[in-house]
């Protein structure tokens, strides 16, 4: 099931790649059909999820045995909901390209590789495996962003790549590491043995392969300062890629945290807990006051990203069951709510061919439907309760109280909540130069939403709804899985 | 707590929220021609709301509905919304579903003409619904959920005509400040929540004396802060009067029966937390009784109708926390419920009189009493019962609040709560005889329609009669007042009639000559205290400043250093090349070089020495060769020696190669 989750998407690229230049036009049929298929699968997948139930869809099969190197998937809690999501949002990213006709043939290619990386990080259980679809999906968004980005795509398109790369050098040698101490890249035997037997790795060899995971996923995050990648691959890249990443990528930095280093490097996540504290908030903040300033609109959403994304790491900073659940909200709801925005952006710039907020206004008068969306959508990423975005700012927020009272640094907590209050600030300041106001010359006469554009939304709408009034639809996934490592960190719910 | 579950309940806020949602999807012209529903379901959930009052009659502060809705499970706990509705919640129902039935079916005819009409019946639905969800509920959770939707409905509410920049403006600024307060809000829920592991406001009101003096107390600062976000004390008062932007009608909501009473509303229930800290309990005194008076006080230096109600409802707010401050949850509501009622009929009257002078002025108004007769005995009724006339509601709640300051014999209090019920009745009493006396100035002016009076006769009527209710209330909600007191109601009433002569003597302008003297007054009274330009030049601007130079910050030295590696580590490569070239190459084409040097030197040297000498020792070898020949007698035996000497060799290179 998950092998074909995984691998079905390439399957896509194959016949992507097969397709006679004639007939590449129907390169987003395939792609379309694909991401169709593994939206259904996923839906099949969370139909068949035992609630609490561990690790669940495993395959295991020796891969390269001399050195026990498996393929080994499977799905927690924690991991299953980034997969549902990010079928989902391939899917809908796949819609949104609709009217890509430039090389659609290597385009649609290079987004189901995607898809194809993205769900492999999410469900590999060996290192080795995890480490391949980790780099795996850096190749597909830099052609993305190289081939169909903006005016700086070439150099946006470098930074990202070496960026990241740069970070996930560290995370290998963490990896390589992990290996030479304990002799398997099974991830789940690793944390196993970690909750079983204190200090299962020495706590000296722990801080150094900590802090080599921490600076790889902290870039991925992006946490502050390390983000510096992300505003400029955002601008350049298209809607799709944009919304994949900010929807996707971002998240394997937090899944990464979550699923590798609190567990299998408990002790030394202890150390490292202020630093990650401290540095969340100042993400939150900082992410919050820059996007206050920005000039296009993508490049405002692009930096909201730091400051939610700072929400999640908060919550993995308190190393609660809570702080774990706030974390995982944060997540999805962040993926669900960005993307609709990365969306909108994406569609009123292809009406006007500007994303300059000075030239946008008045949207809500030409174009009401778009505008009762894009408010919806600032509203949930401002974390309003009954929408998704208040339950993982709000847990985090009550997650760091709790988690922080033992390294005495509770008062970070106001300071987050400051940052909610900045959050506020950017969204109504954008909204009432975008959205209100009388229209301005190049919103003048441009029509609405037409219908495919509003099945892009739609669905995120609906979800946003739906965890914004019933957290456990979410956190009842979560919650079991969250609580496992909670235990092998030893601070409790 | 009764047996039975008056499940009913639920339709009260269920009805308008089902007609949010209905008219939310609709087209536009389909919502405006669909309007009437939303009037219609209030006044269904209006008579739900009335006949459970009378009917269920509780008596006690016990459930007669509980309900849990788990949002989720953290830990081993369930976290709950819990639905807890008491005698409180019964009568504040009764509160907001009568004035909102008044305002909608006010609206009617308010906003028949607007192109959005619609949209604004909608708007009105959740907002009034949140609020009715909002009393309704037993955790602080759900208070705090309902809280946020209607600083959105309050928002879309005062931005309603978002086309032009007053509005805009308006609704951005109310929707921050108040977010600004609910910061208070998250913090205190993380507080509490690390306590108790709870929201439930029964269950943390019973464990917080067991708390650690100081969580309890972050825990109400934060509540507190929230709440005069919420309920515009000083100093985040400056949302409310810009608030005017927006529709009349929608106004009369905010300020009467939603939002706003929401603060002291959630102040009221967790006033055991706040007791526990006496500190807390003195600060909202304090916050109450400047904001009272300042609010009183900057009412008497405004000229339109709407900012001299706005003010007039700062003042009042504040009056309930003086109440809030000396420990009397039943004075802060009850003033909370008779000022809803009198309010909402003082702005819905004031929209009616807008619309018949098209200005907002008082100063251009004048003579209306005989053109609008109906409009002026009802606007009376409202602005006597806010000055605190007897035996208009006005007057028993505000006694009430007076009695429990003298009760609490916070004598420093009391005077400034008599010097806040002068200025009241002074600014009341000016504004009135302005509108309604004196020459008229306006040409064509009439009643609005029966959907205008109507509401403002019921209300009026509210007004006029609820004084009754006024033990009732305390009765109803199982809380013995400490009214009445004969002794505060003389000096009450002393109070309203020197407000009521001062404003006469204002409005003849008996007091114009200390104007210039006392101009610096003016000046602060009109910059309203400076708060706004405090918040402008203090926060607002320098954040600006901030998060440009924070930008240029990210993009020059945070990226820069990123940036920065990687020049250096471009530099390093070309260095590398460089050194490859150069040396690393060097080396290997100078050893090259150097050889073929020592070639060529040996080529010389084996030309001029070497061969030399071969070609003198020629004869000599000649000599020997022919010597050799003859020593090579048998071909086998060389073979034989060659043979060997190969097999060796291949043998000692398979041992070799095999160890290795």
């Amino acid at each position: 099931m998950l092998t074909l989750i995984m691998f079905l998407p390439l399957v896509g690229v194959l016949l992507c790649a097969l397709l006679p230049k004639r007939f590449e036009g129907a390169a987003k049929y395939i792609a379309l059909f694909t991401t169709a298929a593994n939206a259904s699968l996923a839906a099949f997948l969370v139909g068949g999820f035992t609630r609490g139930g561990g690790m669940q869809f495993e395959t295991v099969i020796d891969w390269i045995p001399q050195i026990g190197m498996q393929y080994h998937v499977g799905v927690d809690g924690i991991s299953m909901p980034i997969l549902v999501l990010s079928c989902v949002l391939a899917f809908l990213a796949v819609i949104a390209s609709w009217k890509i006709d430039e090389k659609p043939k290597f385009y649609f290619a290079m987004l189901l590789l995607l898809a194809t990386g993205m769900n492999g990080v999410f469900t590999a259980l060996d290192f080795v495996l995890f480490y391949v679809f980790w780099e795996i999906v850096l190749v597909p968004m830099y052609f993305i962003i190289n081939q169909w980005g903006g005016e700086r795509r070439q150099y946006a398109a470098v930074k990202f790549f070496l960026y990241t790369f740069f970070g996930s050098v560290f995370m290998l040698v963490g990896i390589i590491a992990l290996y030479l101490q304990t002799g398997t890249f099974n991830m789940v035997e690793l944390a196993n043995g970690a909750a079983a037997l204190p200090a299962f790795v020495p706590f000296g060899f722990q801080w150094w392969v900590f802090a080599a995971f921490l600076l790889g996923f902290a870039i991925k995050v992006p946490m502050w300062p390390f983000h510096t990648w992300l505003p400029d691959a955002h601008v350049e890249a298209p809607t799709a890629a944009s919304v994949l990443l900010a929807g996707i990528m971002l998240k394997m930095g937090t899944y990464g945290l979550i699923r590798i280093a609190l567990p299998i490097l408990p002790e030394a996540f202890l150390w490292f807990q202020p630093l990650i504290a401290v540095l969340a908030v100042i993400s939150i903040i900082y992410g919050a006051i820059v996007a206050f300033a920005q000039t296009d609109v993508k490049k405002l959403v692009a930096y909201s990203s730091v400051s939610h994304m700072g929400f999640a790491m908060l919550g993995i900073a308190a190393g609660t069951a809570t702080g774990i659940n706030a974390a995982m909200a944060v997540n999805i709801s962040h993926g669900l709510t960005t993307g609709m925005l990365f969306f909108l952006v994406g569609m009123i710039y292809e009406r006007t061919h500007t994303r300059k907020i000075k030239d946008l206004r008045g949207v809500a008068a030409q174009m009401p439907i778009y505008a009762g969306l894009f408010v919806f959508a600032s509203f949930a990423s401002m974390g309003l309760p009954m929408l998704s975005g208040f339950m993982g700012e709000f847990l985090a927020l009550v997650a760091a109280w709790q988690g922080f009272a033992a390294i005495n640094m509770q008062y970070l907590t106001v300071f987050a909540a400051i940052g909610i209050l900045l959050g506020g600030a950017y969204m109504l300041w954008l909204l009432q130069r975008v959205i209100f106001g009388e229209p301005s010359e190049v919103v003048e006469g441009q029509k609405d939403l037409n219908f495919r554009e509003i099945f892009v939304l739609v669905p995120l709408a609906v979800f946003v709804v739906a965890f914004g009034v019933r957290w456990s639809l979410l956190l009842d996934y979560v919650d079991p899985a969250a609580k496992a490592i909670a235990r092998a960190i030893g601070l409790g719910a | 707590m009764s047996s039975t579950m008056s499940y009913y309940l639920l339709l009260i806020p269920l009805i308008p929220t089902l007609v949010f949602a209905a008219l939310l999807f609709l087209p536009r012209d389909l919502r405006n021609r669909l309007m009437y529903v939303s009037p219609i379901a209030m006044g269904t959930s209006a008579l739900i709301s009335i006949i459970a009052g009378l009917t269920e009659f509780p008596g006690g502060p016990y459930s007669i509905l509980r309900l849990d809705y788990r949002l989720a499970t953290l830990g081993e706990m369930p976290l709950n919304l819990t639905i807890d509705v008491g005698p409180l919640s019964l009568i504040m129902l009764v509160m907001v579903t009568v004035i909102g039935t008044c305002v909608q079916v006010y609206s009617l005819s308010y906003m028949k003409d607007d192109e959005r009409r619609g949209w604004y019946f909608t708007v009105m639905s959740l907002f009034t619904a949140a609020m009715l969800l909002l009393v309704m509920s037993g955790d602080l959770l759900l208070i705090f959920a309902m809280w946020e939707i209607m600083g959105l409905c309050s928002y879309m509410l005062i931005g309603f005509w978002y086309k032009e920049k007053a509005p805009r403006r308006a609704s951005q600024k109310a929707f921050l400040v108040t977010r600004a307060g609910d910061g208070g809000f998250f913090v205190a829920l993380a507080a509490i929540y690390a306590a108790c592991g709870t929201f439930n406001i029964n269950d943390i009101l019973a464990s917080a004396p067991g708390w650690a003096p100081w969580v309890a107390a972050v825990a109400a600062l934060g509540l507190l802060w929230a709440a005069m976000g919420k309920s515009a004390q000083l100093p985040l008062s400056v949302w409310l009067p810009d608030a005017m932007a927006g529709p009349t009608p929608g106004s009369a909501l905010i300020h009467a029966a939603t939002m706003v009473a929401a603060g002291v509303f959630m102040v009221a229930r967790m006033l055991p937390l706040f007791e526990l800290t006496p500190f807390v309990l003195t600060i909202t005194l304090w916050i109450g009784v400047a904001t009272a008076l300042f609010g009183a006080i900057l009412a008497c230096f405004q000229n339109d109708i709407k900012k001299v109600l706005a003010y007039s409802t700062i003042s009042q707010l504040g009056v309930m926390f003086v109440a809030l401050g000396v420990g009397s949850a039943l004075a802060a509501l009850f003033h909370l419920y008779t000022h809803a009622f009198f309010k909402a009929l003082l702005f819905l009257g004031a929209g009616s009189i807008i619309h018949a002078t098209h200005t907002q002025d008082t100063r251009k108004m004048g003579g209306l009493a005989q053109k609008m007769p109906l409009t002026t005995v009802c606007f009376t009724i409202g602005a006597f019962a806010l000055a605190g006339v007897a035996p208009l509601t006005g007057f028993f709640s505000k006694d009430e609040v007076f009695a429990v300051i003298k009760y609490a014999s916070n004598y420093p209090a009391l005077v400034l709560a008599c010097a806040m019920g002068v200025t009241t009745s002074l600014y009341v009493t000016k504004m009135w005889l302005r509108v309604f006396f004196g020459k008229a100035k306006t040409p064509h002016v009439h009643e609005g329609g029966i959907l205008e009076l109507a509401p403002l006769g019921v209300l009026a009527a509210a007004t006029l009669f609820g004084g009754i209710s006024t033990r009732a209330f305390g009765d109803y909600i199982g809380d013995i007042g400490v009214w009445p007191s004969w002794y505060m109601a003389t000096i009450s009433t002393c109070v309203t009639l020197a407000g009521a002569t001062l404003g006469y003597l204002a409005v003849r302008g008996k007091f114009d000559r200390f104007k210039e003297p006392l101009r610096f007054v003016g000046a602060i009274m009109d910059n309203k205290l400076y708060l706004d330009a405090f918040y402008d030049n203090v926060i607002i601007k320098p954040y600006f400043i901030v998060s440009d130079l924070l930008w240029k910050f990210d993009e020059v030295v945070v990226d820069g250093i990123v940036n920065g590696v990687v020049a250096l580590y471009r530099r390093l490569t070309r260095l590398t090349w460089r050194f490859d070239e150069v040396v690393v190459d060097g080396a290997v084409n100078g050893t090259a070089a150097a050889y073929l040097e020592v070639t060529e030197a040996s080529r010389i040297i084996d030309e001029s020495i070497i061969d030399g000498a071969v070609n003198s020792s020629a004869t000599l070898s000649q000599r020997f060769g022919t010597l050799l020949r003859k020593a090579q007698t048998g071909k086998l035996q060389t073979y034989q020696r060659l043979a060997i000497g190969g097999l060796v060799l291949v043998l000692v290179l398979v041992v070799v190669l095999k160890g290795m």
